[in-house]
């Protein structure tokens, strides 16, 4: 079989080619930045690549009204050099922005570390343009912050990994971004690390991200301690930051911990390298699975992710993110006899520990046959009637999501 | 009424819980604006499997199901438009069932009033976001059916963005879960604000937000509307988000002085109401910056509430500024449009325009950060010229909302009231991806 590529240069065109594919069956795989390709099932038997690359214009932009309105196809990067010129933003905080679409990012339902404070993509979504499988191109919210007419079917796109259709345009809210920006990394001594996660959570300036990072030493610098390093990045008004420091240093000092270095020039900047390594593999020699926990037990899961890979005699990288809970955790090993049979194994008793684990990255070949979106949610059912009503001819991305929707 | 209905209610919640007499149904059969017909049953189910078992005898015996929390919604939602059905009520489920301080999120039923969650979680510090107008009698299951919004949504977002996860019975009386963290498609996404169309929501986990350290309210006052919103537009502009940035015009001033004696300045054509919620160490710095913004504008003066009584006197003039328009006339209507925020002077003469138009009395009081509008004509309903003037207006209002690039509801929903005005902000298309969403939910 062959596969084609198209790179529409229109939202007619894009249209155009999805009627097409729905008439004659042909199998449609959307692509962005590609950033995201660890995520989901991979492609069997695609015919055709769909990209969005060409469909990158920022469509409006009113900084006095904190929206914009930008095309699926607009890399991360170039839409927040345009905000950053207005002093805005918005806080995707996914990885590799240079090359990740809006369009991608949404439809993956990518979750960075700051959206306790700033909200999911998803409540900043009010509005959008979606090609659906059959050609159609509907629209839905606005360009107005406040909207209840109608379901909210841009929410719904979020996150659904291009299956119900393709999101040609999204309407976003802007967010002011904070005067003052500081990051702290500390190295964690023997017997803090606990104290560490614990002090972070009863901060009364909550940080904007604070994330545990055990291993991942290639991919976030900085000297590693026993129990690894705490990552905390503050964001708040110049008036606030000499308490939020204050406060924070104290904080970590009660937990036992001596040093931190604190970096005010590019702050955020470190918060997107860490970033960047969520995703980050070697290659076909890893698999990284992203599971979600209450935020007060980050740390057991944490833990209990890392040493169920070690377990299996793999090495494990981990994330942890103590505000919203989630821990990343990075399973690898450079040997690879036998490493398909010790990732098989892992992936059935990590989904035993916790049955909502997904892949987020890692290019293994025996990937399609793990359990990569976790196990089924209650409503599948209804998901896979609304795919069913959505596509009615699995055109688009079949088979690479959830409950083989 | 059918005889056989009623009886199977009552054999599924107990004949105490079940209404068909007329003059009881008549209480059900309309919101705090609208008037519908009386439905052929209320229920008020004690928990999700009653709420099963009432939605499978409705099923069986072809009657629509109509959710009803407070009935204080403003567009016919909660209603029984063309008479039958069963109301479920949520009077007897309105618990808190689960607090997780840790997590800040908490269980509840969807009768829980919404002032009474905050109210049950204020000694641990935390608080529930989303503050309708309506919150000392509104409910939670309401206020996700209509995904309400409400002054604070400027910094926390509206209803949506606090719901984790639903408990929902289905059009086959069968219960079904979602979770924000689930994977595939975000279901909770459209069952919040589907007014009830998709699922009856039985019970909700949503988020909780930390008291804040220091607030502080202030009250500028303006010569005119169009510097009033100018200043809106700059301090947004300014990359400042007040929790709260509520704007009332001279109509509303004067009906709230005359009933709450809030210290309203009552010269101005214009006051700006806001409140900041954080840290005392910012405080001092906020105002100076929001001061000087205003002052740039042309603001006549500048009101600091300087104790919690006093930002309490303030608040009472904005929440009360509705029930005060009393004394002006009988009746009032309440639109409720959103544009966005660079256009609200135009949308304000728009709206002036179309009221002097009709010869009515417009009062304006809304979040004018948030770019909602909901001014509110005041009329007598026993004059039928008034009333055809109401509605003339009322239309002109949305059509100029949706020429500034607006939406036809901001947070007060859609109901029957503005079903048939859906076409004109969406195409055939858009709504017919809508409906392949309600078919999936409810195919019947």
């Amino acid at each position: 079989m062959t596969t084609s590529r198209e790179t529409p240069a229109s939202v007619g065109e894009l249209c155009a080619i999805l009627r097409r594919c729905d008439g004659d069956g042909t199998k449609v795989t959307v692509v962005g930045g590609n950033t995201l390709r660890g995520m989901g099932f991979p492609p069997t038997g695609e015919e055709l690549v769909l990209e969005t690359s060409a469909l990158k214009r920022i469509v409006s932009y009113s900084s006095a009204d904190l929206t914009v309105a930008v095309q699926g196809g607009c890399t991360l990067k170039s839409l927040a050099s345009r905000l950053k010129r207005d002093g805005q933003f918005v806080p995707f905080d996914a990885p590799k922005p240079g090359e990740a679409t809006v369009g991608g990012t949404l439809a993956a339902g990518w979750l960075g570390p700051r959206r306790h404070r700033y909200g999911r993509p998803r409540d900043l979504i009010v509005g959008s343009s979606i090609v659906l499988a059959d050609g159609t191109l509907a629209h839905a919210g606005g360009m107005v912050v406040k909207n209840v007419a109608g379901y909210d079917m841009s929410r719904l796109y979020v996150g659904s990994f291009g299956t119900l259709g393709v999101l040609v345009q999204a309407n976003l809210k802007t967010i002011p971004l904070a005067q003052a920006a500081r990051a702290f990394l500390a190295p964690l001594p023997e017997g803090t690390r606990s104290r560490a996660f614990a002090q972070v959570r009863t901060l009364a300036v909550e940080p904007s991200a604070a994330l545990w990072i055990d291993g991942f030493e290639k991919e976030v610098p900085g000297e590693p301690g026993a129990e690894g390093r705490l990552f905390i990045l503050l964001e708040s008004s110049e008036a606030l930051l000499e308490r939020a420091t204050r406060d924070l240093r104290s904080a970590i000092g009660r937990a036992g911990v001596p040093e931190t270095r604190i970096i005010d020039a590019r702050a955020r900047d470190m918060l997107d390298g860490i970033i960047d390594a969520y995703i980050s593999t070697l290659a076909d020699r890893s698999v990284t699975y992203r599971v979600a926990s209450p935020p007060d037990r980050s740390e057991a899961c944490a833990l209990g992710a890392r040493d169920l890979v070690r377990r299996f005699a793999l090495d494990a990288d981990t994330i942890a993110d103590i505000m919203n809970g989630d821990v990343v955790v990075r399973a690898s090993r450079l040997e690879t006899r036998d490493l398909s049979l010790k990732l098989q194994v892992l992936d059935d008793a990590l989904h035993q520990a916790q049955p909502r684990a997904r892949i987020i990255a890692g290019d293994h070949p025996s990937r399609g046959a793990f359990n990569v979106w976790g196990n089924d949610p209650p409503a599948i059912g209804r998901m896979r009637a609304l795919k069913a009503r959505f596509d009615p001819n699995a055109v688009l991305n079949p088979n690479r999501f959830i409950g083989g929707i | 009424m059918n005889a056989s209905l009623a009886q199977r209610l009552a054999d599924a919640v107990g004949p105490e819980n079940v209404k068909t007499a007329p003059e009881d149904l008549a209480v059900y059969s309309f919101d705090a604006y609208s008037e519908g017909k009386l439905p052929a049953a209320v229920v008020i189910p004690s928990g999700t499997r009653e709420v099963s078992a009432v939605v499978k005898i409705a099923r069986e015996l072809g009657e629509p199901v109509i959710a009803r929390g407070a009935g204080t919604g403003l567009c016919g939602g909660a209603i029984s438009v063309d008479g039958g059905g069963v109301v479920i009520s949520f009077a007897r489920m309105h618990r808190l069932l689960e607090l997780d301080t840790a997590n800040r999120r908490a269980r509840v039923q969807p009768g829980l009033v919404n002032l009474q969650l905050s109210q049950q979680v204020a000694s641990s510090r935390l608080f529930y976001a989303p503050d309708p107008a309506s919150q000392r009698s509104s409910t939670i299951g309401g206020n996700i059916a209509t995904n309400a919004g409400g002054p604070h949504c400027l910094s926390y977002g509206t209803t949506v963005n606090h719901v984790l996860a639903l408990e929902v019975v289905d059009e086959n009386g069968d219960v079904f879960t979602t979770d924000v963290d689930d994977a595939g498609y975000d279901l909770t996404a459209v069952l919040v604000g589907s007014e009830g169309t998709l699922g009856v929501v039985t019970s909700a986990w949503v988020r909780l937000l930390r008291s804040p350290e220091s607030t502080r309210v202030w009250l500028a006052a303006f010569a005119d509307i169009e510097s009033a919103s100018a200043a809106v537009s700059a301090i947004i502009g300014a990359g400042i988000i007040p929790t709260a940035l509520e704007m009332m015009d001279a109509v509303i001033v004067k009906a709230v002085e005359a009933a709450f004696h809030a210290g309203y300045p009552t010269d101005a054509a214009a006051v700006l109401l806001i409140e900041n919620a954080g840290f005392e160490d910012e405080m001092d710095a906020y105002e100076a910056a929001l001061r000087e913004i205003t002052r740039k504008e042309g603001s006549l003066s500048w009101r600091a509430a300087r104790t919690a009584a006093e930002r309490d006197a303030l608040w009472a003039g904005r929440k009360g500024a509705v029930g005060a328009l009393g004394r002006v006339a009988p009746n009032y209507y309440t639109q409720d449009v959103t544009v966005p925020r660079s256009v609200l002077p135009k949308a304000l003469r728009a709206v002036e325009v179309a009221a002097s138009e009709n010869d009515l009395v417009v009062g304006n009081v809304f979040h004018a950060g948030d770019g909602n509008l909901h001014p509110l004509l005041v009329y007598d309903k026993r004059d039928r010229r008034q009333v055809g003037a109401v509605l003339s207006t009322g239309d002109a209002i949305l059509r100029a909302a949706i020429e500034l690039g607006g939406t036809i509801s901001g947070e007060h929903g859609i109901g029957y009231e503005k079903r048939e005005a859906m076409t004109r902000v969406y195409s055939t298309e858009d709504l017919a991806t809508m409906a392949r969403v309600r078919d999936v939910f409810d195919p019947r």
